[in-house]
């Protein structure tokens, strides 16, 4: 299956019920039928375009002319494009998006409580790291907030951009991502840095299927910070959630960040702030970052290199 | 705001209590433990990158899960609730107040801050004005940019999710800038300070006589 226009809502679910269910139940322990039902709406629309400027800003564009003309706008709609012509990492950094990756973006009402909102960054990364340690990438790690790195070189990065409808004023997030699947090759300032599964792997894989097992897992955690906030809620909620999210432990088991010396930044490539020591990972997402002095201080937005990048 | 400024009142009041008073207020519901006393001077945060914590203030436990709480600003210890020590509390029940020694720029920014319409920030997160803000912001000076309810001028970073947001207040111009790109921001605290155009004038008049008279009379 390498042809993304196969990828439908039906398929979708019978890859659900078929593959990632029973892998679930058998591996993880939680309700996952359950959790399932809370992310039911993520890929219920899906829609792929033979190429686009940018997936986030037809994202815009697509709820905007909905509003606008009346119609109602599917939670979970998912853009995706063979190509993208003009997509951008975060500032103004270019993202290559030839044929052979899976470019696209997820609109996901903001529906979550303010306490969880901070999670919803881990979820692209956990998503594609498990994917690729099913199609036999077993060296795949995220790196805090949520780029993926295979033998340390960068296989897929993740946006997430708010953006407020014009008529309802709802609030939207819209999940941009972008993973080097087929592609194999790269501009010149990104052959060291960025590398595709198929060049890790050796051989091609088939796309439409990968893209199945990224969508199931992108459903999967979504549908667990849902089912998170209801269990939160049902022991009285309160000013903050308290232990460790499954979100976070997850993180913690696919990521190689702590333990490692690394340079922060607002934004790392431009304006490299300081070298620090990534020893935790706080209840909120937060990264705790061990200065030469021994004192810490806690991250919550910004980006690092590990140093020896 | 009226055009008419008592810069005498508004001096006096300076002159005669050049203090901030800052209320500190359980973070959540727990038991409280003081580790300082009245009177006790304490350091606010320092360091490079606000990492090296301050005077630790109080401890409050919940759940078994002791978190200390240090002090943000530098001053004097006043009106502690030692009637709290040891007992339950909710969350945002004062504990305690600092008696914060202000500065000439913190007074000129207080005064400021008082006549401004001051935008605050809506989370804990870092700030940076959209690309179209910044770009006029480069070319002529946060001063000759203007706003108006429903701009989206600012992007709000908390994890890498970037979330604009939209001003509300009054229409004018970017008059005071008060964070930083890549420097967290408190819930609440100001982000900009909004001068209508016509207003502006008496905002300078204000900077001028503050700075002026303050000097003078140190």
């Amino acid at each position: 299956m390498n042809n993304l226009n196969l990828l439908i809502p039906s398929i979708l679910e019978d890859y659900i019920a078929t593959v990632e269910l029973p892998w679930r139940i058998k591996e993880r322990g939680l309700d996952s039928e359950l959790i399932f039902r809370y992310g039911a709406y993520v890929g219920s629309v899906i829609r792929v375009y033979p190429s686009l400027v940018r997936a986030m800003d037809t994202a815009r564009e697509h709820i905007s002319t909905h509003e606008k003309s009346g119609k109602p706008i599917a939670n979970g709609s998912l853009i995706l494009a063979s190509s993208l012509s003009l997509s951008k990492g975060r500032f103004d950094r270019s993202w290559h998006a030839p044929p052979g990756g899976l470019w696209g973006c997820l609109l996901i009402a903001d529906t979550f409580l303010p306490q969880f909102r901070n999670y919803l960054a881990l979820i692209p990364g956990i998503a594609c790291c498990e994917a690729l340690h099913r199609a036999g990438a077993s060296t795949s790690h995220i790196r805090w907030v949520n780029d993926v790195l295979v033998e340390g070189k960068k296989q897929a990065g993740f946006l997430i951009e708010g953006f407020c409808s014009p008529v309802y004023k709802e609030n939207y997030h819209l999940l941009g991502f972008g993973l080097n699947i087929n592609n194999d090759s790269f501009p010149v300032e990104l052959q060291e840095t960025a590398v595709s599964l198929a060049q890790v792997l050796g051989h091609p894989i088939e796309l439409a299927s990968f893209a199945l097992s990224f969508l199931a897992k992108l459903r999967y955690y979504i549908g667990l910070l849902l089912y998170e906030e209801e269990q939160w809620l049902a022991c009285g909620g309160g000013d903050e959630y308290l232990g460790e999210h499954p979100l976070i432990k997850r993180w913690k088991e696919l990521s190689d960040t702590l333990g490692k010396r690394v340079q922060f930044g607002y934004d790392v490539v431009r304006n490299p702030q300081y070298m620090a020591l990534a020893t935790g990972i706080t209840a909120d997402g937060g990264l705790v970052l061990e200065h030469a002095d021994a004192t810490c201080s806690v991250e919550h937005s910004g980006e690092i290199r590990y140093c020896h990048e | 705001m009226s055009n008419e400024i008592d810069f005498d009142e508004i001096l006096g009041k300076y002159r005669s209590d050049p203090f901030d008073y800052v209320d500190i207020h359980a973070s959540h519901t727990g038991k409280v433990r003081f580790l300082v006393k009245e009177g006790d001077t304490v350091d606010a945060v320092t360091g490079e990158w606000k990492h090296i914590p301050g005077t630790v203030l109080f401890e409050i436990t919940r759940e078994r899960n002791p978190k200390k709480v240090t002090a943000m600003t530098n001053g004097v210890i006043s009106n502690l609730c030692e009637e709290l020590e040891g007992k339950f509390v909710e969350a945002g029940e004062k504990l305690m107040t600092i008696r914060h020694p202000l500065k000439k720029k913190e007074i000129i920014e207080s005064i400021l801050q008082e006549v401004l319409y001051i935008f605050p920030a809506p989370e804990r997160a870092k700030y940076f004005f959209s690309l179209d803000v910044q770009s006029r912001i480069d070319k002529k000076g946060a001063r000759e940019v203007s706003v108006k309810p429903g701009d989206d001028i600012i992007i709000m970073s908390l994890m890498k999710r970037d979330t604009p947001v939209y001003y509300r207040g009054v229409q004018g111009v970017i008059h005071s800038v008060y964070f930083k790109p890549g420097v967290s921001v408190d819930q609440g605290a100001p982000l900009i300070g909004v001068c209508p155009t016509d207003k502006l004038p008496l905002i300078e008049k204000i900077i001028t006589r503050v700075k002026a008279d303050w000097d003078n009379k140190d």
